[in-house]
């Protein structure tokens, strides 16, 4: 594999992970994440933390202030103030980002002008809620709803900032209202690869001076009946009979069920990060997306996929026999396993001589643009911990083999990860994070 | 060397013009496009006014507007745009690797639909479940895929066989300024050669007219709609809704020049920064507008002098005009009473994520021309608004140089410097890391 010259440059700066922050189903810490994942897995029960529909949420954040963890005085007030106008996607990005902060110690070192906020989200979040009391006031006496009376009735009984609440750029505005950071804000709404186009648009940012550090993070759910609604639609998650069957979701053929989180991180410039004494989780080596849809519509997300990967360890000066492991995007529906499988098999070769490959979607649910946060720090816990956590196989489709053969916990995790998002529209993406060795 | 990301292609569907010589005309006549609002019934709304694309539909650009009936209306003003783009840059007869080609827009938040939403709200008292399974059961899923912002960016990569990075960004009024920053970004850090970049908007809807009018940020002059855009004039009292997209060919100068193709102008800045103040108020001294317009002038290597005109976000607003006069005069200190900054807004209302975009067409457009466009409706100063506003007649300028600035609720803000290409030019692109 040859590099060319714009591929060296781009090392000129590296960029190190610097700070971590998670809201998960399997936890609220990265410890917390950490151990969970490291338990068994278990048979999909119903915890529920919505009424729409019967799965796992995470299940001890509800917003409340305390959930937040422990933060300076100062910060607690302004989130508490803000807490209102915030719906959970904001909340649990903000907590994640807040998280991410703290564990960096960052702004301790950083001018606020220098430091920017980039996050994924998804779609407008438009809660039936928020317009019940609006929509009763334009009820006639029969109870029956005129649509005629909204402009005069059901208009000005909407609460003054609801547009506010449900857009999806409203993370990275509170997190950088809350802490004061003035550098470039930004917002990807590109579902399931947003957070993966975020970590590429913050290395530009510090690349090209106008910050010296990022927040970086995702957040989603599609937990909430509108998400649920075009999850569904999308095929993108399972459907209820899939809990009432109490089939198990690890296996074969299975599309995740509905989940939601975020997570977080820190980018800065490697030597700023060793002057300050920062403690250094990896090194993002390079990433890259890709689109591939055929003229007529049909689209081939997993020759993007594959498109990406390789983009992404030509930026990384990574050999695929090179590459620690594998998180796969991991949706498990049929077409998408299909062509996941493939891209990997046409990068990496046949299953032989694959690397390890995990997912986490069968157990995590579908965090919608959350998810490849979540994914990355799961990573990113396996380099520091020297190990993969266990997984079970996934995605067996074929004679070819599994995209994900499982492992016991014991498989080691490598010195570097490549972390694969999907978009069945036809989107691929790659991030490429090296463990750092100074 | 340094990779320099030049424009040769520019699309645009607006309430004042459909292509972008019918919009030149129209922004230097002092049309305004603002006029009753008919997209829906909003008889009885408090604000009954909006900048309407009018007598415009995707057959104007060859495509079947039957095959897309169940796109929102920002999804067809960007396919129009982006088309004409393509077209103006000769796409079609170039040899370009997929690969490197990509897109970047800024398109807002399409909503539900109003009539079928309330109706489930209503009929099942907005309960979780209930609500989940009368949704499944109204929603038509074609549509409601439709309905999701990014759709605009995925069509524009199918059809014009865009096979690298695709991305769309929502950050309120400054979405398709960052998405054709960060487009030109992507072409100066070598992630592509050609990138299909802008953005497209319209909130002429229900939830739209809710959101904003419950805001307080939409002028209420339902009888004088040509009056009611009011950009730093005494009187002004909010902005009017508006629609539209502008859709550009942003392409490596190499590239382009290889494949002999005119170079309509150079996106030689960018600048990006958060108030970090309020969610719904702009910072009163504009600090962040004022960081992103240094910011942008920091990377085109220029200094205030080399500016010849801005284009203002000019909202009408009372506080944005205010806000965004300081911010101005903070960035370009003395200099700030020289540059004759106007307000398009007065003539297109507001595009929310499109605006930033239509407005760098109106820039590119004066460097063509060497003409720019006026505020319209500009009749009674503020002191508080006390630059050159170019009232109500446009101007012949030497455009060189010129900054587009945008605000955003939340507290983004961000510019663009677009320059007049010039071979000899050393108003390069500074990479900072670049070798």
């Amino acid at each position: 594999m040859s590099l060319t010259h714009n591929d060296r440059v781009e090392h000129d700066r590296q960029i190190v992970i610097t700070g971590m922050g998670i809201i998960s189903p399997f936890g609220r810490t990265a410890a917390q994440f950490w151990n969970k994942l490291n338990e068994p897995s278990e048979a999909v029960e119903g915890s529920g933390s919505g009424e729409a529909v019967c799965a796992p949420g995470v299940a001890d954040f509800n917003g409340r202030i305390d959930d937040f963890d422990d933060l300076p005085a100062t910060t607690r007030k302004k989130i508490r103030k803000s807490l209102k106008v915030m719906n959970r996607e904001t909340q649990m990005g903000v907590a994640a980002g807040q998280q991410a902060l703290l564990s960096s110690q960052l702004l301790e070192y950083y001018d606020a002008e220098r430091v920017g906020v980039c996050f994924g989200a998804g779609n407008v979040s438009v809660m039936p809620e928020d317009f019940q009391s609006a929509v009763g006031a334009c009820s006639d006496a029969q109870g029956e709803f005129e649509m005629d009376r909204w402009g005069t009735d059901g208009l000005s009984e909407m609460a003054p900032l609801w547009l506010l609440k449900c857009l999806p750029n409203m993370p990275t505005c509170h997190l950088a209202i809350i802490n004061d950071l003035r550098g470039p804000n930004n917002t990807i709404t590109q579902r399931d690869v947003s957070f993966a186009l975020a970590i590429a648009e913050a290395c530009r940012n510090i690349k090209s001076g106008d910050a010296d550090a990022m927040l970086v993070g995702a957040t989603g759910t599609t937990l909430n009946s509108i998400n649920l609604m075009h999850a569904r639609l999308e095929n993108e998650v399972c459907d209820d009979s899939a809990f009432s069957d109490n089939k198990s979701l690890d296996a074969t053929d299975h599309k995740p069920f509905p989940g939601e989180g975020a997570g977080a991180v820190i980018l800065e410039d490697l030597h700023a990060a060793q002057d300050r004494g920062a403690h250094i989780y990896g090194e993002v080596l390079g990433s890259a997306s890709a689109s591939f849809i055929g003229h007529d519509g049909v689209s081939a997300c997993g020759q993007a996929l594959a498109s990406a990967m390789r983009q992404s360890l030509r930026r990384a000066c990574l050999f695929p026999s090179g590459v620690g492991h594998i998180h796969a995007h991991g949706l498990g529906s049929v077409t998408m396993s299909r062509a996941e499988s493939q891209a990997i098999r046409d990068v990496f070769g046949p299953a032989d001589v694959q690397r390890p490959v995990v997912a986490t979607k069968s157990r995590l649910g579908n965090a919608g643009a959350g998810a490849g946060a979540m994914e990355m720090i799961a990573s990113l816990l396996a380099l520091q911990n020297g190990r993969l956590f266990p997984a079970d196989p996934f995605g067996v489709l074929n004679s070819d083999g599994p995209i994900c053969s499982g492992n016991d916990g014991e498989v080691t995790a490598g010195d570097s990860f490549l972390s694969l998002s999907m978009l069945g529209r036809g989107l691929g993406s790659c991030i490429a994070v090296g463990a750092f060795r100074d | 060397m340094k990779r320099r990301a030049v424009v040769t292609g520019i699309g645009c569907v607006t309430p004042i013009g459909t292509t972008p010589d019918d919009f030149a005309s129209g922004l230097y006549a002092g049309r305004i496009g603002v006029g009753r609002l008919t997209v829906f019934d909003a008889s009885h709304y408090p604000v009954q006014i909006a900048a309407e694309v009018h007598d415009w539909d995707l057959s104007a650009v060859g495509e079947n507007p039957a095959q897309w009936r169940n796109c929102p209306r920002q999804t067809t003003f960007a396919i129009g745009a982006g088309l004409q783009a393509a077209q103006q840059a000769g796409l079609a007869d170039a040899r370009i690797e997929s690969s490197r080609f990509g897109v970047y827009l800024g398109c807002g938040e399409p909503f539900e639909d109003f009539t079928a939403f309330t109706q489930a709200v209503h009929d099942t008292q907005s309960s979780e479940r209930p609500f989940l399974e009368h949704a499944l059961r109204i929603f038509d899923p074609d549509t409601e895929r439709e309905y999701e912002p990014d759709m605009p960016a995925m069509h524009l990569a199918r059809m014009l066989h865009a096979g690298g990075p695709v991305a769309n960004c929502v950050s309120a009024c400054v979405s398709s300024t960052q998405a054709i920053g960060e487009a030109s970004r992507m072409i100066q850090f070598d992630e592509a050669d050609v990138m299909l970049c802008g953005g497209a908007h319209s909130t002429i809807n229900p939830f739209g007219v809710t959101g904003f009018q419950r805001l307080s940020a939409l002028s209420t002059r339902n009888d004088d709609p040509q009056g009611a855009v009011r950009p730093f004039d005494a009187d002004r009292d909010g902005f009017v809704i508006g629609e539209g997209a502008a859709v550009f060919i942003v392409e490596e100068l190499e590239h382009a020049r290889l494949r002999g193709a005119e170079i309509l102008g150079e996106i030689t800045g960018y600048g990006s920064a958060q108030d970090a103040y309020r969610i719904t108020d702009t910072h009163p001294e504009g600090r962040g507008a004022a960081t992103a317009m240094r910011r942008a002038l920091q990377n085109a290597d220029l200094v205030p002098e080399q500016i010849s005109y801005i284009n203002a976000h000019g909202t009408g607003t009372p506080l944005n005009d205010r806000v965004e006069t300081l911010a101005i005069k903070q960035a370009f200190g003395p200099q700030a009473y020289r540059i004759p900054v106007s307000s398009t807004k007065s003539m297109l209302g507001h595009a929310t994520t499109a605006c930033g975009a239509i407005e760098l067409a109106v820039c590119l457009l004066s460097l063509k021309s060497g003409v720019i466009p006026p505020t319209m409706n500009y009749e009674s100063p503020d002191p508080e608004c006390d630059l050159d506003y170019v009232p109500k007649q446009p101007r012949e300028v030497s455009c060189r140089h010129l900054l587009s600035n945008n605000v955003a609720f939340g507290g983004q803000n961000a510019a663009l410097v677009v320059s007049r290409y010039d071979e000899s030019s050393s108003a390069t692109v500074q990479v900072r890391w670049a070798a």
